[in-house]
């Protein structure tokens, strides 16, 4: 018998993802043209939406479903198989971090407010500024390439400065402008600029604020790390479908030690991935904070694990690993992106090297 | 059953191995140098006197009861407190095999000398022509009355020079499949017709021999299981020796201790950049030895639960191998400049002739060893891709 991955959380929320990411594949495959493609990934928020995911693990008395950790991390799990390209680490685990104790949570929770988080470290282009609020409160300044749900309607935006803050936006507010690009997994992703735009709450301020998104990034950073667990899994078992299926020089390519060795290895990194993540998964839904440091070393594997994976994998498909619908390819650009969500391998080594 | 209390087993052990374990041989492993018996036997026996022996044995046999996580914890306090990893071949590796396969003479006969650490063991696996391919090996044993005459060669045999007893795999029949007719046997290393030379290895240290063996009279009731049976027996053994990197403790402390290298070795601004790139490396193997230990505490769980082990040892043995390679490495480049180029004094040989430190360079070859030998890396992708593709 031929690998089969097991799921770092399994049960019923990770079957239901795992079956719904695999439609949403299928569906969005065909499709060619970008705005196609952003249409097919609306409608599929709409159900996300209706299956009540964006709450999955807010508090029931916030409007969610009240689930925990764990829960979360099955659905990520199983939509992480598929490479779903929908931002459910984000809009189910760090959106909800920072609406916290705000009354659009539950919109957000119901996956009615659709919302994009520019935390610290977001890019901007040469020659623009990070976001900076003027003395009349007022927005100046860029992120790009922020990943968000489709057609975002708000903004949550942490601004540095004197009093540094988390503030609220409205993404239709005078002053707002985004522009919706793909990434390479084939996310939504926005360029979000400022221009005069006026926020319209603060949600914290100060200490409080840097330390809810600290707290926020770093759900997300372990959220993508299962995610990457899981695509990692898959994209094995598919690479070694494609191996023992693919006929060259008379025989099955999996008969050649140079790829079967390519292949255990990937299986080793995967294995050290996957311990590396239990053991903060477990940390996480065991300890009172957040452990930062076991997720950050998580997170700087899943970049540098993640590269060799993908790469190795597109490697062992020859020419079909330039294509761009196969199943495996997908993932293999899900896991190259993963790198840079929620704090990148640099910004990780940085930060456990300052400690 | 009340889960023990880890903290304060913790603090018991601590003050336990820094109560016990003598300054003398702390300062050996502190110091990196080369572990022989003089310094491993001894604290074998402090620790079998506690009743700490052997932590990985059933309690019936001499074990400590401990679960998987007082498993950890133990190792990683000895790590901490520079004390010696335990001596591998009579506890991790024939240990195991004569619980599980010996007769009750055997368990009698063997076991208590491996528990308190009187008895030496080293492997007889390899032979010249017999390495990965190592069920094509060639030394014989043949029946005369109640003993096997064993005439052959043996080599790499690690220890062997300061061993009493070596477990080894012979042939004891020809056989259509080479895998069978092989038998494993207990040898007494002073027998007759036995002759040790060492190899000299490229790290300057001396672990590894050549093992001849001519017309040596082994008694049968030195046979573990059933004749021919060998390579299950065999198999079994090794499976436990590439779990040996599932205790990731000492790894950790030898990452540490590079790490305070490099901070001395490049102290001061003008070094800073190298410093910086040289540290972050080690961060990497960090992340890989943190991924590494969760599947090390697996491991340690499965055997508990007398669960399969399935690619588990590969696994581990193959990424703690190249991690702890890349530690070396990091230690080489940061006094590499300065001590390969003295690696060997032309006069003046004896134990302080060598300028201190230089314990890294050897160090940096002798890692090199860690992805041959216990199955080499490719062996252990062999496994690991006949599991994967499931052919
Ligand atoms: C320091 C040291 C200590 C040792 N201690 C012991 C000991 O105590 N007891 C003991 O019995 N042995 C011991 N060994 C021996 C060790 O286990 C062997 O060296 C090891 O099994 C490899 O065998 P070999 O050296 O014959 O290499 P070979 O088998 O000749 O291999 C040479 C190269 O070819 C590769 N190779 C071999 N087969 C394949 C294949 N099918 N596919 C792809 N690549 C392949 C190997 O990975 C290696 O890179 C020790 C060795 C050393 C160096």
């Amino acid at each position: 018998m031929p690998f089969a991955a097991t799921p770092l959380v399994a049960g019923e929320t990770y079957e239901t993802a795992l079956r719904f990411g695999e439609e949403a594949a299928a569906e969005l495959a065909p499709l060619a043209e970008p705005s196609a493609q952003a249409a097919c990934l609306r409608a599929q928020w709409d159900r996300i939406a209706a299956l009540g995911w964006p709450g999955i693990a807010v508090a029931e008395e916030e409007g969610g479903a009240g689930g925990d950790l764990a829960e979360l991390a099955a659905l990520l799990c199983g939509a992480g198989r598929t490479g779903l390209a929908l931002p459910l680490a984000t809009a189910c685990g760090v959106v909800p971090a920072l609406l916290s104790g705000h009354p659009l949570l539950a919109d957000a929770a119901s996956g009615s407010a659709r919302i994009a988080a520019i935390l610290p470290g977001a890019t901007q282009d040469p020659g623009e500024e990070a976001l900076r609020r003027q003395p009349n409160g007022a927005l100046h300044g860029a992120a790009v390439g922020i990943e968000a749900p489709p057609a975002p309607t708000h903004v949550v935006a942490f601004v540095e400065g004197d009093a540094p803050a988390l503030l609220l936006l409205r993404a239709d507010a005078p002053g707002m402008e985004l522009v919706a690009s793909l990434r390479v997994d084939g996310r939504l992703a926005y360029d979000i600029r400022c221009r005069g735009a006026v926020p319209e709450a603060v949600l914290a301020e100060g200490d409080e604020a840097r330390r809810r998104v600290e707290t926020a990034r770093d759900l997300g950073a372990l959220l993508a790390c299962v995610e990457g667990v899981s695509a990692m899994g898959a994209l094995i078992e598919q690479t070694v479908a494609y191996l023992n299926q693919r006929v060259q020089f008379g025989a099955p390519l999996a008969t050649q030690q140079a790829l079967r060795h390519r292949v255990a290895d990937m299986y080793v990194e995967y294995e050290n991935l996957r311990g590396i993540t239990a053991a903060a998964l477990r940390a996480a839904t065991t300890e009172d904070v957040l452990p930062w440091r076991a997720i950050a070393f998580a997170k700087l594997r899943l970049g540098i694990a993640g590269r060799e994976v993908a790469e190795s994998a597109i490697q062992c498909h020859g020419g079909m690993g330039m294509t761009e619908e196969l199943p495996a390819i997908r993932l293999c650009k899900r896991l190259l992106m993963a790198e840079f969500e929620h704090g990148g391998r640099v910004f990780q080594a940085r930060r456990l090297l300052a400690a | 059953m009340a889960e023990p209390d880890y903290d304060a087993f913790r603090e018991e052990v601590r003050r336990f191995a820094l109560a016990h374990c003598p300054p003398e041989i702390r300062e050996v492993v502190a110091s990196y140098r080369k572990l022989s018996r003089k310094i491993w036997a001894p604290w074998q026996r402090i620790l079998h006197a506690h009743g700490w022996g052997a932590p990985s044995w059933p309690k019936e046999y001499g074990g400590t009861g401990w679960d998987a996580r007082q498993r950890v914890i133990f190792d990683e306090v000895m790590a901490e407190c520079d004390c010696p990893p335990q001596y591998h071949h009579g506890l991790r590796h024939l240990g195991p095999v004569i619980i599980e396969f010996g007769t009750e003479e055997q368990k009698q006969r063997f076991l208590p000398g491996i528990l308190d650490g009187s008895d030496w063991w080293c492997q007889g696996y390899s032979e010249p022509g017999a390495g990965s391919d190592l069920a094509s090996l060639r030394t014989a044993a043949r029946r005369e009355g109640d003993h096997y005459i064993v005439d052959g060669q043996k080599t790499w045999t690690s220890h062997a020079h300061e061993a009493d007893w070596m477990y080894t795999l012979v042939r004891t029949s020809k056989e259509e499949k080479k895998q069978q007719g092989i038998s494993l046997l207990l040898v007494k290393l002073d027998s007759p017709g036995i002759t040790i030379r060492p190899i000299r290895t490229i790290d300057g240290w001396h672990h590894v021999n050549e093992v001849f063996l001519d017309n040596v009279r082994v008694p049968v009731e030195n046979r573990i299981g059933e004749e021919g049976k060998g390579w299950t027996y065999g198999k079994f053994l090794l499976e436990r020796e590439r779990l040996g990197g599932a205790n990731i403790a000492p790894h950790r402390m030898a990452l540490e201790r590079v790490r305070d290298l490099v901070r001395t070795e490049l102290a001061g601004p003008a070094r800073e950049e190298e410093r910086g790139l040289l540290l972050h490396r080690l961060l990497e193997a960090e992340a890989e030895l943190l991924g590494a230990a969760e599947l090390g505490r697996e491991s340690v769980q499965a055997v508990m639960d007398g669960k399969p082990l399935g690619l588990l040892p590969s696994v581990v043995k193959l990424s703690t191998s190249v991690t702890m390679q890349s530690i070396s490495q990091v230690a080489l480049d940061a006094v590499g400049s300065r001590l390969a180029s003295r690696f060997r004094r032309v006069e003046g040989e004896g134990p302080n002739a060598n300028p201190p430190g230089l314990e890294w360079v050897q160090n940096y070859m002798y890692a090199r060893v860690r992805t041959i030998y216990g199955g080499s890396s490719e062996v252990q992708k062999n496994v690991i891709a006949r599991q994967l593709f499931g052919n």
